[in-house]
């Protein structure tokens, strides 16, 4: 199955603009699409809410101290190996 | 609102929870307002001391603690962690408690009467000693703190300390204690409410939110870790000083320059943000800054060479608008985030926007007349004016709380609204 990536760097983007832009895509993600966000921070809310509404999510720091965060609604994706690092 | 590293959202209060008390300190600003019109056309019998007690404590009580309780019930559980169960319940009965005990404290100072200083310092010591018994408890217990949630432990023990002896003083003022050490217990009062309580806090939040608001880089580890613990325990050792009837200026000095410090560094980071768009809540926090600075300048030089009561007097109305700036900072960054996230996860697709809920160009309003407030009070001390000169600047802070009351009020209809009237999906 063909997957389609929907990018999000939110690395300099002002609090809460990630968190809305996130919430946008995921409101309206289909089954074979998959958020990756690269952020300075860690969103927690962002992946718990993600999490209560039955999405998968993969977060991992780079060595940069860069968070990449990948969330789908298919659960058969192996998100971390769709990690760009 | 902005957790990195705690608990979810979901833990977060529902959204009036937050908007009651905010509303209530933009209500007590109105009064505020009214009050000094009042005092100007000597409608109000009132001496000069049962005046300033009133002023200091309907700014301090109606409106800073009202802004700080109803932020903190919001940023507890979100930065620092804290579960506060059944927040709806405890927020009514904090606020209500204050609300009521704030009436008979300004009625006790008009009147004199003993059993309003009574009843007034139970209400209030009940309503706030009971916010930090849900608050100040759960943030003792965390284990692993990071700077903001430190931070907030020592601004709520200030606040529980410059409560305990708050209600002393009123319980002395009503006859009930015979008040040895009445002037001291006042100075630490005010020292551990002002400097420990209020200004502690706003630079606990600012550790966590200056970066992620504005994308500005990190305060100095060394500022985040110890600068609130130090200024906490210079505060400690100036009480002691004060029993000890011993000189308590250098403790000043050093407490002083410390937030001249903090202000300084803050004004850089803000400088050095990455994205330099230059909405009104950064002005809000440039101003607030620089009264800091002004304020404590003043608190320093005053702590070593004599300076004349107008200069004093500078001071304090600085160190009123260095809060008051960071609170309508914090304010429109909070309200408009809260409606939309909440709405936004009920799944209402119709959501308004965040720049909907309270346009950016209002806040920009607001900034214009909030500093034409702090001018028009400056330009009064310096120049000593009096009577009739002193109606704009009385006017402009009841424009200026009632400015930012239509705006929350509006919010909360807009809320409303979505709820009722669009539909909601499942996502």
């Amino acid at each position: 199955m063909v997957v389609r990536r929907i990018t999000l760097d939110a690395r300099e983007m002002e609090h809460p603009i990630p968190l809305q832009l996130a919430l946008q895509h995921l409101q309206s993600m289909i089954q074979n699409e998959y958020l990756y966000m690269k952020h300075r921070k860690k969103p927690i809310p962002l992946i718990e809410l993600a999490k209560e509404k039955g999405f998968v999510c993969f977060v991992e720091q780079d060595k940069q101290e860069v968070w990449h965060i990948l969330i789908s609604k298919n659960q058969n994706i192996k998100l971390e190996e769709l990690m760009d690092v | 609102m902005f957790n990195q590293g705690g608990l979810s959202m979901e833990q977060a209060p529902p959204v009036m929870v937050v908007l009651r008390f905010f509303v209530t300190a933009s209500v007590f600003g109105v009064l505020l307002g009214l009050y000094l019109m009042g005092s100007v056309g000597n409608i109000l019998p009132l001496n000069e001391y049962a005046f300033q007690l009133t002023v200091i404590h309907l700014l301090s009580l109606g409106v800073m603690a009202s802004f700080m309780l109803g932020a903190l019930f919001q940023m507890l559980p979100v930065i620092a962690g804290v579960v506060i169960n059944t927040p709806t319940i405890k927020a009514t009965v904090v606020n209500i408690l204050l609300i009521i005990g704030l009436f008979l404290q300004i009625f006790a100072f008009a009147t004199s009467s003993s059993s309003l200083y009574l009843i007034a310092s139970f209400f209030l010591g009940l309503g706030l000693l009971y916010a930090m018994s849900v608050m100040l408890k759960e943030v003792i217990l965390i284990k692993d703190h990071s700077s903001s949630s430190r931070g907030m432990m020592f601004a709520l023990s200030s606040f529980f300390l410059a409560i305990v002896l708050g209600i002393y003083l009123l319980l002395t003022l009503g006859g009930y204690i015979d008040g040895s050490y009445f002037k001291e217990l006042k100075e630490v009062h005010y020292s551990f409410a002002l400097f420990g309580w209020l200004t502690l806090l706003i630079v606990s939040i600012s550790f966590q939110v200056v970066e992620m608001f504005y994308v500005t880089p990190k305060y100095p580890m060394l500022m985040s870790r110890y600068l609130v613990v130090t200024i906490f325990t210079l505060l400690v050792i100036k009480m002691m000083m004060i029993f000890m009837s011993l000189e308590s200026s250098s403790a000043n000095v050093v407490i002083s320059s410390l937030f001249i410090l903090y202000a300084g560094v803050t004004i850089h980071r803000l400088y050095k943000r990455k994205r330099p768009t230059s909405d009104a809540t950064v002005w809000f926090w440039r101003l607030g800054m620089g009264f800091l600075i002004v304020s404590m300048l003043i608190t320093l030089l005053s702590n070593i060479i004599t300076i004349n009561s107008q200069i004093l007097g500078v001071a304090q109305v600085s160190f009123i608008g260095f809060a008051l700036s960071i609170v309508f900072a914090m304010v429109y960054k909070i309200v408009p985030f809260l409606v939309w996230f909440h709405l936004s996860n009920q799944g209402y697709m119709e959501a308004p926007m965040m720049f909907d809920v309270i346009h950016p160009k209002r806040a920009k309003t607001h900034f214009w007349i909030h500093v034409g407030m702090f001018t028009s009070w400056l330009l009064s001390i310096l120049f000593e004016l009096d009577g009739v000169w002193l109606i704009a600047p009385s006017f402009l802070v009841m424009l200026s709380f009632g400015w930012l009351l239509y705006h929350l009020i509006m919010a909360i209809r807009k809320y409303n609204y979505t709820q009722q009237h669009t539909e909601k999906i499942e996502w």
